[in-house]
């Protein structure tokens, strides 16, 4: 495979433009994955190919660069006391075996249907869970906020049912502060695991899973996440390097932004309230169905089901990748905007405090 | 006032230090690519490079962000951070132990 790779000369020249892309995403991405446990890779992988770099080397390197952010990311929200490193395990070991079961039915579509059939497979995908998933997290978020970003505990919600079946083997969650079944933690991890093999970021379903389902709260979740993102994306890395397929110039230079980014992100959990990532969460995963969504009608052609001109799928195809990156952009400036002005609260308490004001 | 300056310029010497180390680092790397991208794409066995240069970077340069958002002052928060959703339930009530009476 790697003669293939090298003959066919996928290795990019690298200059200025491709540089700087790469870091600033790569920053941009690193500061959502701290705040909400994933996200970047959704951006980095098409745009990378935008700069000419082959898809499975987009997907390799992409891939190489996330499991080093993850785990800075990880032990830094470890250190703030987030992570449970328990839950992290169980979700990745059943995570693992959901990416087999993804990539088994990505073989069986690409076998049927060819290449336009597997990326329509996943495009609707996309679609499906973000608006789905995406449209409840904001929903909640949104309705927490009413109340000031703090809800009271619902005894009926779905986690809280859960949790109360007794059904053994029953898993003590220290960090997160939940007993519950295995049998339920176990189909969380499977579904994380078959996102990532089709969309890549199964952080979308993760982290909503492990709160609605599992119980535990937004930033329990998020940290956690980083620790399945690390097992994942280490395993996947060594797959793709086996295969020679890692560009190490392209991680490299995703991690000189996403190494700076991931630790602000971790840094920003510590100052707003537990809500806020469901906020960031529901919007990023709101506008990248747009994103998605856009996309869809060029493989609706490819597979001949539409007619539409080519003007217009590029017009489409354009589109839809500039919404991705508001999507990021506007994870981003949320992040920063909060992080900004809950550091401002605390310093006018603490002046307060000191009868300065 | 004071011990928060010392520890800002120490954090600010450290961030240069590993700042420099991961300067030189990329520099080792972009300055002989083709020989790297050589190695590092061989795959089978030489998969260990590119994993343990993705490990040594993130070590050195997540050393450097650390250090440097702490001297710019961007921080934890000092409050303790909620991570559980669960409220306090109530204690339960003491109850008076069973007792036996023998009415004989």
């Amino acid at each position: 495979m790697q003669e293939v790779v090298q003959q066919a000369g996928q290795f990019i020249d690298l200059n200025l433009t491709a540089v700087l892309f790469l870091f600033i995403v790569g920053f941009i991405g690193g500061l959502v994955s701290g705040f909400i446990g994933s996200g970047g890779a959704f951006v980095l992988t098409p745009g990378m190919m935008s700069l000419g770099v082959p898809a499975t080397v987009a997907v390799a390197s992409n891939m190489c660069h996330k499991f080093p952010k993850a785990m800075v990311g990880a032990y830094k929200r470890w250190r703030y006391g987030q992570v449970d490193l328990k839950l992290g395990l169980v979700m990745a070991a059943s995570a693992i075996l959901g990416v087999l079961v993804g990539i088994k039915i990505q073989e069986a579509i690409l076998a049927a249907w060819g290449q336009a059939g597997s990326n329509l497979y996943v495009s609707v995908a996309f679609v499906v869970v973000l608006v789905v998933v995406g449209g409840y997290v904001f929903y909640d978020a949104w309705k927490i906020s009413r109340y000031g970003g703090e809800m009271p505990v619902n005894e009926n919600s779905l986690a809280r049912r859960l949790q109360r079946i007794n059904l053994p083997p029953m898993l003590n969650f220290k960090t997160a502060g939940i007993r519950i079944s295995m049998w339920f933690t176990i189909p969380v991890g499977f579904a994380t695991g078959m996102l990532a093999a089709t969309i890549a970021v199964g952080g979308f379903i993760g982290v909503p899973g492990m709160i609605y389902f599992v119980g535990a709260s937004g930033l329990v979740s998020s940290a956690t996440e980083l620790v399945i993102a690390f097992i994942m994306g280490f395993g996947g890395s060594i797959k793709w390097a086996i295969n020679g397929m890692v560009d190490i110039r392209l991680t490299l230079l995703i991690l000189a932004g996403s190494l700076l980014g991931v630790q602000l992100g971790a840094i920003g959990t510590t100052y707003v309230k537990d809500h806020m990532i469901k906020v960031v969460m529901g919007a990023i995963m709101l506008i990248v169905a747009v994103s998605r969504g856009l996309a869809i009608p060029q493989y609706l052609k490819e597979l001949g089901l539409i007619s539409l001109d080519q003007g217009a799928i590029a017009t489409l195809m354009t589109a839809s990748f500039i919404t991705m990156c508001i999507g990021l952009a506007v994870g981003a400036i949320i992040i920063l905007g909060s992080m900004w002005q809950a550091r401002r609260r605390e310093k006018y308490a603490l002046k307060e405090s000191y009868g300065q004001v | 006032m004071p011990e928060r300056k010392s520890k800002r310029k120490r954090n600010a010497l450290k961030a240069l230090l590993f700042g420099g180390l991961s300067v030189a680092l990329y520099a080792a790397v972009f300055a002989n690519s083709s020989v790297v991208l050589a190695y590092t794409t061989r795959g089978a066995w030489f998969a260990a490079l590119p994993i343990t240069t993705a490990f040594v970077f993130s070590f050195v340069h997540g050393a450097f962000a650390n250090y440097l958002w702490a001297a710019l002052g961007i921080e934890p928060s000092k409050k303790p951070v909620e991570t559980r959703v669960e409220e306090k339930r109530p204690e339960p009530r003491k109850r008076p132990r069973p007792r036996l009476h023998l009415n004989a």
